[in-house]
């Protein structure tokens, strides 16, 4: 849970990226830490194995200001995707205020996104949190390679419950929407404490894939 | 429309107070209380020694990651936790069930003076915690005072 310190005048707030195994979580971060102004953020800290495989999580701060007299500190993470390492998911999300689900567009790990969704909606159901209430983006990446679903595909097999979220198509190997997936967030998160509760809907860039699979998609909508 | 918990000076004052004393007493060179998810609440001492939000990171990942451990033998957790280093170590200890302390000293004092003393502060932590969750006092924004411009930008694409 976030927290405001009066005397230094600082907000934090901690987003966690969750999603399958190899799916691009740490990518995402590697990409903020390398072309964020370096003063405005920390070092990047990553707990993995020898094959750069996560096994604990990976971790960066953010500073920024954005909300008139604080300093609003925002604290990226990631969970390890391997499927045996939920205990380890369940400890990152302790105390999350906002979250981007990274799907994996390739047709072959659908089923995945799909299990690893399942399991991020249990694991903040143990924390006495829902889904529909977490500040939460879906990224649906890798959308420069060839054998991907198509957008309106994932969002049928993703975005399908009570609240559309609001979702991207990202490249996090080369950058394309990762910093507008944090922005969009990030401004979720933060309307979520304002008296008006309203966000104003962020424009995702346009995205070089092949034709074929661009589907309009920026949903923000309560059915 | 959720409050964010407020930290006042008046509850920062004496949150410094307690963590002061409890330096003074021990001779260690920082404190560092934490949320179970690794949010800083408050930190007392020689902030230049490291960058006080990561280790608040690891060190909640590295008290939570042996919860698990405890569980193996019976307990629910471990009360406290030290990592012994060369020339600084670290001590952790349970201030409740969401707040942990940590302390990082060196050779000037040892763990067992750190470990005596932290007990009764981390009761102090815990009460004035508590007297805050009783006040309930939290904060909403404003949707003015949020900056409409993107909060984090690409510096390259910025320049260019």
């Amino acid at each position: 849970m976030s927290i405001i310190n009066y005397a230094s005048r600082e907000i934090q707030f901690k987003i966690v990226y969750y999603g399958p195994a190899l799916c691009g979580k740490t990518t995402n971060l590697n990409y903020i830490h390398q072309r964020i102004n370096p003063q405005n953020r920390g070092d990047l800290v990553s707990l993995a194995t020898a094959t750069e495989r996560t096994l604990f999580f990976d971790f960066l701060p953010l500073n920024a200001v954005v909300i008139k007299g604080f300093v609003t500190k925002f604290q990226l993470y990631t969970v390890p995707g391997q499927v045996i390492y939920n205990a380890t998911r369940q400890l990152v999300l302790r105390s999350v205020d906002g979250i981007v689900f990274v799907a994996d567009s390739q047709w072959e790990k659908m089923e995945e996104n799909v299990e690893s969704f399942r399991n991020l909606t249990e694991n903040l159901t143990r924390q006495n949190m829902s889904i529909d209430e977490v500040p939460c983006v879906l990224q649906y990446n890798k959308r420069d390679l060839t054998n991907i679903a198509p957008v309106n595909y994932i969002e049928y097999v993703l975005n399908n419950g009570k609240k559309r979220l609001q979702s991207f198509e990202a490249i996090s190997s080369t950058g394309q929407n990762v910093f507008a997936v944090l922005n969009a967030v990030s401004q979720i998160l933060l309307h979520k404490f304002s008296k008006q509760n309203e966000v104003p809907r962020a424009t995702p860039l346009a995205i070089a894939i092949p034709a074929e699979n661009v589907m309009p998609h920026d949903e923000n909508l309560t059915v | 429309m959720n409050p964010i918990p407020v930290l006042t000076i008046q509850d920062v004052a004496m949150l410094d107070g307690v963590l002061a004393d409890f330096l003074k007493k021990t001779e260690a060179e920082l404190t560092i209380v934490i949320d179970r998810g690794g949010n800083v609440i408050s930190q007392f001492g020689d902030m230049d020694l490291m960058e006080v939000t990561i280790v608040a990171a690891l060190a909640a990942g590295s008290f939570a990651a042996t919860r698990e451990l405890a569980r193996r033998i019976g307990e629910i957790e471990f009360n406290a936790l030290y990592h012994q280093g060369n020339g600084r170590h670290v001590f952790m200890n349970s201030v409740d069930d969401d707040t942990i302390m940590i302390t990082v000293f060196g050779s000037r004092t040892t763990v067992g003076l750190v470990r005596f003393y932290s007990a009764a502060a981390a009761q102090n932590v815990a009460n004035i915690l508590k007297s805050l969750q009783h006040d309930g006092h939290g904060l909403i924004f404003d949707a003015t005072d949020i900056s409409g411009a993107p909060i984090f930008t690409d510096a390259n694409q910025a320049s260019s």
